[in-house]
């Protein structure tokens, strides 16, 4: 009887274990591991808020930004290898030029600085503070 | 017995004929009789954005409040906190950074996505042919109003814009915005309470 308890119990804290370390991914470095942030980028003319998400697919971190009524702003994929960032698609408002360079070079920094576990990054030249926040609780349907 | 019967199929096929012959103009008269009717209301939502890039769906969830005619809480709570009330000709964006009130008289771009929020909430953009191109189907439990924006501004954005009506009441039930690159965000109303007094604190903006 104790034994099963036992049993149990460890069965218990061996899931709440695995639901936690699901919760705790800050950057997925294993394929099909997605990370979500809360994301909120500041500038000197305004600010964008909303959720951030990534997965690693092919060695690849594919990602997406959309604000808190799910528009999308951007997706992007990072190439870890070669720290190199390709914008797929930027909402029409933010899609010049001059935004998409200072974009991919943001974002490479940002990556770099989630991968260790860093959740903020400064442009100090452009005055742009983006500030990622993991989403601990994930609501399911 | 076989009267009885008889009556109530002949009456089955009343409500039936003139379920099936509401045309668009009528279902536009009912949706808009509803709207004018809603002093109030709120309810729960769940949103569901499905990002086709990465073939994965994020949920959220929240509290909607309207009042007639321009009141307006728009408030999510889970997975992430952030709320938006529009009162008037004031938003307030509340976020877990800021918040930060906003004049929509001198924001051309925030008096649209307010006109468009509060007319898709009640149901009257379907009577909006300067923004939406709309087409409406009827099936045996909802209407289904397709939204095509005819805007410069809007057409950037959305490819279209769905909204589901509850025949019964007249009342949106669900919405689906259908974006250009693909991704989707489904918003399900939930436990619809209408015409209930609202503590006027939910829609202050300051």
């Amino acid at each position: 009887m104790r034994l099963s308890m036992l049993r149990y119990l460890l069965c218990i804290n061996l899931l709440l274990s695995v639901i936690t370390a699901r919760a705790q991914v800050t950057f997925p470095s294993h394929e099909g591991e997605r990370a979500r942030y809360t994301a909120y980028i500041e500038m000197s003319r305004g600010y964008i808020s909303g959720v951030c998400i990534l997965v690693k697919e092919e060695g690849l971190i594919k990602g997406s930004l959309f604000n808190e009524f799910g528009i999308t702003a951007l997706d992007f994929n990072y190439d870890p290898r070669h720290q190199k960032i390709h914008l797929h698609s930027v909402i029409s408002m933010m899609d010049k030029w001059y935004i998409r360079r200072v974009l991919k070079k943001d974002l490479v920094q940002l990556m770099l600085r989630l991968q260790q576990g860093q959740y903020c990054y400064k442009n100090e030249r452009q005055h742009i503070t983006y500030q990622f926040t993991p989403i601990a609780n994930e609501v399911t349907q | 017995m076989k009267r009885y019967l008889l009556l109530l199929w002949s009456l089955l096929s009343v409500v039936s004929i003139s379920a099936q012959t509401l045309n668009e103009a009528q279902i536009r008269q009912r949706v808009n009789q509803a709207a004018a009717a809603m002093k109030t209301m709120h309810c729960d939502f769940v949103q569901t954005k499905h990002l086709k890039m990465l073939n994965d769906n994020m949920v959220a969830q929240g509290k909607m409040y309207y009042q007639q005619s321009s009141k307006l809480r728009w408030e999510y709570t889970n997975p992430y906190t952030y709320t938006f009330v529009l009162n008037s000709d004031k938003v307030l964006l509340k976020n877990q950074q800021r918040n930060d009130v906003i004049d929509v008289k001198q924001n051309k771009m925030f008096r649209e996505i307010v006109r468009v929020m509060m007319s898709s909430v009640v149901g009257n953009c379907l009577s909006d042919d300067k923004t939406f191109k709309t087409t409406i189907a009827t099936t045996n439990s909802e209407w289904i109003a397709t939204l095509v924006p005819q805007r410069k501004d809007m057409r950037q954005m959305f490819q279209k814009i769905v909204l589901h009506f509850n025949p019964q009441r007249a009342v949106v039930s669900c919405v689906e915005m259908i974006e250009k690159n693909g991704d989707r965000t489904l918003i399900t109303l939930k436990n619809i309470r209408t015409n209930e007094t609202i503590n006027a604190a939910i829609f202050a903006v300051h």
